[in-house]
This record gives C-alpha cells, sequence and structure tokens, in this order.
C-alpha cells in the first residue's frame, strides 16, 4: 500500500538554537509521498544476535549506580537552580538569572539525572518512530562481558519504496563490539531509507561503528543514531556519506560514566544538488570525559549543507574536554556551506575548543597543480576523486567498496580504472 | 588542601549607582497604545512621515512574537515600562544651563571632564530626552554636524537626508524590540562627517535613565561620507531599582567610500535593566567600521551589532568583552554579512563569567554569492572564574561564495594550572601569575578603549586575589 508523502519538521534540532533567520536550528525531512512500505534490511551478526539482551535494562543499571553516587553529593545552592525551578521573578530578584529557554531544559535535567528521560537520537524522535515503524520491530545485537563481537547491517530500499532499520547495540562490560551500517541503493526514482540505533557501551566496553551511506541521488536518506556511555567505556564512530540526494546524519552521546569517550570522525562529500545535514550533539555528564568530532568535507555544484555540532559540559564533568573541527572545501560557485560548533558550558573545570576552516583550494596548490598541466577544475576535481579514493580503500568489507566504487563511477568517469 | 581561585570582584557600582527625583519631569502612562505614540510624536513637533513610520512600528510590535532562544525575558512586561519621560529641561549647549541635579549626575560620571580634556563634542541624555549637546568649533569648521537627532529633524537639509537613512539598516520588521524602538524612539544623536574631513578627536554620546520603570529609545544615525574617518564614543549607565527598566536603542551608522568609523561602547547598565540594543553599519567600497564594545551590566542583554559589508574591500573589526556576573544573562556577539567581493571581517571577543552569571557568545558570518574573495576570522575565548557559572558559545556560519577564506576558533575553560604552573617556575607568585593571566585576558579588548574607558574597565575588572572555592 502506498504512503502518504510526510514532512518531518524541527528534525535534528541543536539544543541551543540561534536566530531562526539563519535556518541553521534544525532541518525539515520530506518523506516522498507515494512510496509503499518494504524494509530491505540484512543483518549478519551471528551469535551478537540476542534478544535477551536490553537497552533499556542496561540503562537501569547504570541509572542505580548513578543514583548511587548521587545520594553522597553535596546539595546544590546555584542560583541556577533557583532560576530553574521557581518562577522567572525578573527584575524582582536580581540574584537569579532570567535564563533561556535551553537553560531552563538543562538545569532540569541535570535535577532530574534521569538517563532513559535523557536519552536521545540525534534527529529526533519523530524519525526515529517512523523508522521503528518502516522496521517493524526492534533488532538487538550484543556483546557478551569480556567479549568480542562483530556486525554487518544493511539497509538498503528500490525505486517507489521506503526501508528502515531499528537496532539496539548492547556492549557488555570490557566487551568490544564492532558495527558495520551500509545504507546503499542505487534506485533511480524517489525512495527512502534510513536508520535509527541505540548503543549502550558499558563499563569498559569499547564500541566501533562504522557508517557509509552510498545512495543515488534519487533516495532521501536518515541515519539516527544515540548513545550512552558508562564509566571507561570508549565509542569510536566513523560517517562516511558520500552519495543520496537528501541526508540527515544525527548521533547523540551521553558520556554518563566517569572516563568514558567518543571520538567521531565525518567524511562528507556533496554534489549537484545534493544535500547534506549533520547533528551531532555530545553531552558530558561524567568526570574526566572526552569528546573529539572531526568533519571534513567537499561541497561541489550546487551542493548545500549544514552542520550542527554541540558540546555541552554539563554542570559536575569536571575535568572534561570536549574538542570540534570542522575542515570545508567549496569546489565549486553555487554551494552553501553552513557550519555551527556550539560549545555549552556549565562547569568550570573543563576545556572546550572548536574550530572551523571553510575555504576553497588554496593558490599555492592550483600553482602546483597548474605546473603539472592542470586546470583549476581538474585541479578540483582531484579533491573529490581523493575523497572517494579515501572512503573505497578504507571501506570495511567488499560490498561496502564496491558501493563506493559504483558512485564513484557516476561521478567521475572512469572512477574505478584510476583507483585500480 | 584547597586550590587557590581566582575570583573578579564585583563590580562597584557606587560611581553609577545614585539617582534624584523626578520633581517637574513628565511621564507619559505606561504601556503601549496608539495614543501614547501619537503623543510622544506631537510633543517633538514630528514630520507626518515620522508619525507614520511609528504607528506601523507599533502594529509590527504588537504582532511579533518574543525571541525564542536567548535569555528570558518574561520578567519585562511593558505595560508597565514608561517609554517616555521628558526630563524638566530643554536642551542646553553650555553646563551651566543645565538643572543642577542633571549637571551634578553626569558631573560624578566624569562627562564634562571628559569634553574638556579629549573629545571634539559631547551629547547628555538623561531618560527621555537629550539635555545638553555641544561641539567644539574646530569641528564644527570642518563641516561636521554633531546635534540631537531630533533637532536635525526639523532642519530640512537633514530632514531629507534622516527621511532616506532612518530605520533603514534596522527596520522595524527586523525583531520585535527594533519594532518597539521604531514607535517610541526619543533622543539620541545625529553626526555627519563630509567627504574628505578626518576628526582627530572623538564625538561622545552619554546615555542615563534616571527614571524608575522607564525605557530608553534613543536613536543614533552617523553618516561618515567619503574618505572622511570618525571615532564615535557611546556610554550608558542607570541607577538600580527593584523593577525591571528598559533600554531599546538602535544606532545606524553608514561609512562611505574609502571612509573609517570606530564606534566604542561600554554597556554599564544597573542590574534590573533589561538591554534589547541594536546595532548596524553599512560599508561601502573600501569603508571600514571597527566596533569597540563592552558589555557589563543589565539583567538581560541582547546586543550583536552587526556589520553589512556592501562595498568592495569594505571591512569590519569587532573587538568585545563581556562580563557576566551574579543575576546577570548576557548574550552578546556581532553579526556580519560579507556581501561584496574581497570584504574582511575580524571578530575577537572575551567573555567572562562568575558568581552565578550567564554569558553567551552568539555570532553570525554570512558570506553572500557576490562576496568571492571574501575572508573572516572569528576567536571567541570564555573564561570560567567559578564553577556556579555558565558561558555558552554559538557561533554560525553560513558561506555561499567561492574563493573564500573563512576561519573560527573557540574555547571556554578557567585558568589552567599549567600556565600557573609556568610562571611560579620562573619565580612568580601564584597571586601574581594569576592577575597576570586575567590581565592578559582581557587586555586586547582594553588596550583598544581610549585611555579613560580603558581605566574604567581595568576599575570594573577589580581583581581579587583570595578565597577557595574548591
Amino acid at each position: 500500500m502506498k504512503m502518504p508523502g510526510m514532512t518531518i519538521k524541527h528534525a535534528s534540532a541543536m539544543p541551543a538554537p540561534t536566530w531562526s533567520w539563519l535556518k541553521m536550528n534544525n532541518v525539515k525531512i520530506e518523506i516522498p509521498d507515494g512510496l509503499e512500505r518494504n524494509c530491505q534490511v540484512e543483518i549478519d551478526a551471528g551469535d551478537a544476535l540476542d534478544n535477551a539482551a536490553s537497552f533499556e535494562g542496561s540503562v537501569a543499571s547504570l541509572q542505580e549506580r548513578m543514583d548511587a553516587a548521587r545520594a553522597e553529593a553535596p546539595a546544590d545552592g546555584r542560583a541556577m537552580i533557583d532560576a530553574a525551578t521557581g518562577a522567572d521573578r525578573g527584575a524582582e530578584k536580581l540574584d537569579v538569572p532570567a535564563l533561556s529557554a535551553y537553560e531552563h531544559r538543562a538545569v532540569r535535567s541535570e535535577i532530574a539525572c534521569d538517563i532513559a528521560s535523557d536519552f536521545e537520537t540525534g534527529v529526533g524522535t519523530d524519525i526515529r518512530a517512523y523508522l521503528n515503524f518502516l522496521a517493524g520491530g526492534t533488532a538487538v545485537l550484543a556483546a557478551e562481558e569480556d567479549e568480542d563481537a562483530e556486525a554487518a547491517i544493511r539497509v538498503t530500499t528500490r525505486a517507489g519504496e521506503a526501508s528502515g532499520a531499528s537496532v539496539d547495540i548492547v556492549a557488555a562490560p570490557r566487551s568490544t563490539f564492532s558495527v558495520t551500517l551500509s545504507l546503499d541503493s542505487s534506485a533511480d526514482a524517489p525512495s527512502f531509507m534510513g536508520s535509527t540505533m541505540r548503543v549502550f557501551a558499558d563499563r569498559g566496553a569499547r564500541v566501533d561503528i562504522t557508517v557509509y551511506l552510498t545512495a543515488s541521488d534519487a533516495v532521501t536518506c536518515v541515519e539516527d543514531s544515540g548513545f550512552v556511555l558508562a564509566e571507561d567505556a570508549r565509542v569510536t564512530v566513523r560517517h562516511v556519506v558520500l552519495g543520496g540526494a537528501f541526508t540527515a546524519t544525527g548521533l547523540s552521546a551521553d558520556l554518563r560514566g566517569d572516563r568514558s569517550r567518543i571520538d567521531v570522525d565525518t567524511s562528507y562529500l556533496a554534489s549537484g544538488a545534493q544535500q547534506r545535514d549533520f547533528n551531532y550533539v555530545i553531552r558530558h555528564r561524567g568526570r574526566k570525559t572526552v569528546s573529539n568530532m572531526d568533519a571534513n568535507g567537499v561541497l561541489t555544484g550546487i551542493s548545500k549543507k549544514c552542520l550542527r555540532g554541540t558540546i555541552d559540559l554539563v554542570h559536575g564533568a569536571k575535568g572534561a574536554e570536549g574538542n570540534e573541527r570542522e575542515t570545508v572545501l567549496l569546489a565549486s560557485r553555487g554551494v552553501d556551506n553552513k557550519t555551527i560548533p556550539n560549545i555549552l558550558c556549565d562547569e568550570d573545570d573543563v576545556a572546550g575548543n572548536h574550530g572551523a576552516t571553510i575555504g576553497h583550494v588554496r593558490p599555492e596548490q592550483l600553482f602546483y597543480a597548474a605546473c603539472r598541466g592542470l586546470s583549476q577544475e581538474q585541479t578540483e576535481a582531484l579533491f573529490l576523486s581523493a575523497k572517494l579514493e579515501d572512503a573505497a580503500l578504507r571501506a570495511p568489507d567488499e560490498a561496502v567498496r564496491a558501493n563506493v566504487v559504483r558512485l564513484g563511477n557516476q561521478i567521475i568517469p572512469h572512477f574505478e580504472e584510476e583507483i585500480a | 588542601m584547597a586550590k587557590n581561585r581566582t575570583e573578579v570582584a564585583d563590580i562597584d557600582r557606587s560611581l553609577y549607582d545614585f539617582s534624584y527625583g523626578e520633581e517637574g519631569f513628565e511621564r507619559l502612562d505606561a504601556g503601549l497604545t496608539p495614543d501614547i505614540v501619537t503623543e510622544i510624536s506631537q510633543r517633538k513637533n514630528e514630520p507626518r512621515w515620522m508619525l507614520d513610520l511609528r504607528l506601523k512600528s507599533l502594529e509590527i510590535y504588537h504582532r511579533m512574537p518574543n525571541p525564542t532562544w536567548g535569555p528570558g525575558i518574561e520578567g519585562l512586561d511593558m505595560d508597565n515600562i514608561v517609554t517616555y519621560v521628558k526630563p524638566n529641561t530643554e536642551q542646553k549647549n553650555d553646563w551651566d544651563s543645565v538643572p543642577d541635579d542633571i549637571k551634578d549626575t553626569f558631573e560624578r560620571l566624569g562627562i564634562p571632564e571628559a569634553e574638556r580634556s579629549y573629545l571634539a563634542g559631547v551629547g547628555a541624555q538623561y531618560d527621555s530626552e537629550l539635555v545638553y549637546h555641544n561641539m567644539q568649533d574646530t569641528a564644527a569648521k570642518m563641516g561636521i554636524v554633531y546635534s540631537g537627532i531630533e533637532e536635525a529633524l526639523h532642519e530640512p537639509k537633514w530632514e531629507a537626508i534622516i527621511r532616506e537613512k532612518f530605520m533603514t539598516l534596522i527596520p522595524p520588521t527586523d525583531h520585535k524590540f527594533a519594532a518597539l524602538h521604531g514607535a517610541v524612539w526619543s533622543g539620541g544623536s545625529f553626526v555627519y562627517v563630509p567627504k574628505g574631513v578626518k576628526l582627530d578627536f572623538p564625538l561622545q554620546s552619554y546615555f542615563r535613565l534616571n527614571a524608575k520603570g522607564a525605557g530608553q529609545f534613543e536613536h543614533t544615525l552617523i553618516v561618515v561620507e567619503d574618505d572622511a574617518d570618525l571615532h564615535f564614543i557611546e556610554g550608558c549607565s542607570a541607577p538600580k531599582y527593584n523593577v525591571a527598566n528598559l533600554h531599546a536603542g538602535a544606532v545606524e551608522l553608514f561609512v562611505g567610500k574609502r571612509a573609517h568609523l570606530r564606534y566604542s561602547t561600554i554597556e554599564n547598565w544597573s542590574k534590573n535593566m533589561y538591554n534589547l540594543n541594536t546595532k548596524r553599519a553599512r560599508c561601502e567600497e573600501e569603508g571600514e567600521i571597527e566596533w569597540i564594545s563592552g558589555s557589563f551590566g543589565s539583567h538581560v542583554g541582547y546586543l550583536y551589532p552587526m556589520s553589512v559589508l556592501a562595498g568592495r574591500k569594505s571591512r569590519s573589526n569587532f573587538t568585545g568583552i563581556t562580563f557576566a556576573g551574579t543575576g546577570q544573562n548576557l548574550d552578546t556577539g556581532c553579526k556580519v554579512v560579507l556581501g561584496a567581493p574581497d570584504t574582511t571581517a575580524t571578530v575577537e571577543t572575551k567573555s567572562i563569567s562568575k558568581g552565578g552569571g550567564i554569558s553567551t557568545f552568539r555570532s553570525s558570518i554570512v558570506a553572500t554569492p557576490a562576496a568571492e574573495g571574501a575572508a573572516a576570522s572569528v576567536s571567541c575565548q570564555s573564561l570560567m572564574l567559578d564553577d556556579i557559572s555558565r558561558s555558552d558559545t554559538i557561533p554560525a556560519m553560513d558561506i555561499r561564495a567561492k574563493n573564500v577564506d573563512i576561519g573560527h576558533e573557540a574555547t571556554i575553560g578557567r585558568i589552567g594550572d599549567d600556565k600557573i604552573f609556568y610562571l611560579m617556575s620562573r619565580g612568580i607568585s601564584e597571586e601574581e601569575a594569576r592577575t597576570m593571566i586575567v590581565n592578559g585576558f582581557a587586555n586586547p579588548v582594553s588596550k583598544e578603549l581610549p585611555l579613560e574607558y580603558a581605566v574604567e574597565m581595568n576599575n570594573l575588572i577589580k581583581l581579587e586575589m583570595e578565597g577557595a572555592i574548591g
């Protein structure tokens, strides 16, 4: 049965909004009209496919530990607590700052200290509900305590269809879990695919996630994830976004446990009239937590990209460090690049750093290439080719590599021969 | 063992925190109605177009929503704000003629002394009206016009310029408080610097809001013609009351080809003030705007001077410092539109938060498709002086041009132990080391201020090297 089209508004919303005229606070996701629901998801996980494990149960267990630690914490008399719990009395109580809406939310979340309530995914609840509907159920993948596990998830869609995956990943204490997610489609008519993922990394667990998005120009694609990290957990995420007419990538991570760490490495390419949207929210709640976000992209044609990156250093996250960096190469006239790297800081014993470099091929690079007979256009095409080559060389398996090559051949003539 | 922590003492506001009665003053009713707006216009005997603009602005104000992204303004009830308070005097051009209590106010703030020592002209506004305006003969002979904007509005020659430019950079539709300003603006300055004229000494306007529960809505309009040069200084203060006061001024700056304008401000309102001010400059070819901005006072602050670089090779430099102490939520920053080829912008800001205060740096850099070859760099640093305060950084960049070079960097944190250790290993005491680091943090801003303002800022940031928090 064909489904009516749908618009999901305010998706991938950043926690602290800015001026609405910039149109950067969130994104609107258009689900094409007339698609048929057809879930095409392959999960190759061997013994890791385990419905006995539970994301909610793991969160509850962590909550118990957090509650026990909180019971011993001294009372908090900060003015911001007064401001968030009492009515705003404006100038009549001048020692209480007039909080913004997001500051209210932040303080209330801190007071409640409820991991389940705080849980969020990067693109948001509406798209998660839609993807859960498409998937028709959630697969639970688990790594046992002190064990290693691997999983490969492949999501695809066909022309005129909508396909989605919903996966929970639970890594028990000191386990190692390596997950590859491929979102690929060569559909030549409007279609949709996506995945939503919840990840719980327990004490000392290590989770590595690699996501490749290699859809054709007719596909709308969403990759949505949310992470909870317990003490000493470590997560690395690699997002490689190379195709798709419109893509929304969202990641939200709750570094709840002390000394937990997440590293997010994003590589993207947009050509033609493609649109890329990224929303990263890393909330440091545990002490000595670390996050690194590194994004690197190339925009050509009349493509558009918006990257929202938020490092939230929550009160109590003493010794935390968050770093964020983006480098964008604008390879054509007509591209539109939006970047908003936010740091929210409610704790002084922390370090937050962010930087962004947005530019074109530098004159000395052009000169070097010109000396070897390359025009500016050819030089810029080299950067495109380099991005695709890197993705192909670092592909986690042959199937994903083949997807990259197929996409590369559509963008760059004889790409396959170049990398052979 | 508890570590010593740097603490910045609360600002000594005794210099600013005094007030006089309002005997003989005229107050309109609180609230916002077409009748009040019309009465303000009639009292000023304005041309019809201005009344029309006011009434249209009022309509826009009523239909626009409050901002939802910034500090809470629920404590600001416009039904309780008096939008017009006229002091018991007309505008004077010699201090002796100004009523004693008003004169005493400005003398305590050092305005006449500053005028004598280094200024080319001074305007002083008390509540809703200018009470003093004067410019040195040398500046007048150069053809510079520096007067009250309402006074200029009654001169046919200047009325034409004002009508052409008034609220075009900041249209009433820009945001709710721009619309409010358009409806009830009163007082402010008009400056015209003719082509090729360079003024060596600054002009200054000082705004004092004395009336309890009132708003101040001055409008500053400056036109610096081609190849001209001006430094304009703006200062503001108010006594502290236990009810909300409002400042919603507007500053519109027009910088001609190859012209240069430096606009320096120390916003030092009292802690019951909602400071919702709007400032904007437009630069033509090779024109340059420099903003020097210090934000200290206010309960709530929304302040983002904006540069529209419309001419090729025009430039904008923004240097700002924000200090948010107890009970303050100051949301400050800047906006830049790179709207022509080879335009350049630099933004350097510092913020300090302490005592439960909240400081937010918010900015936007927009490069339009016309801005080929443009470059911008943004640097913002935030220093947290205790663990009960908050500091956020929200910088947006929207780049639509090719061959641009945009850089952004930001850091947030407290004074690093490694820095203290480094200095101590070279024989400097811990206390001195901390003082050096905090002074060094604020120095890039204070060195850009005129001497008297730098001294005032240093007084505002007085370091106290004791305490054992955390």
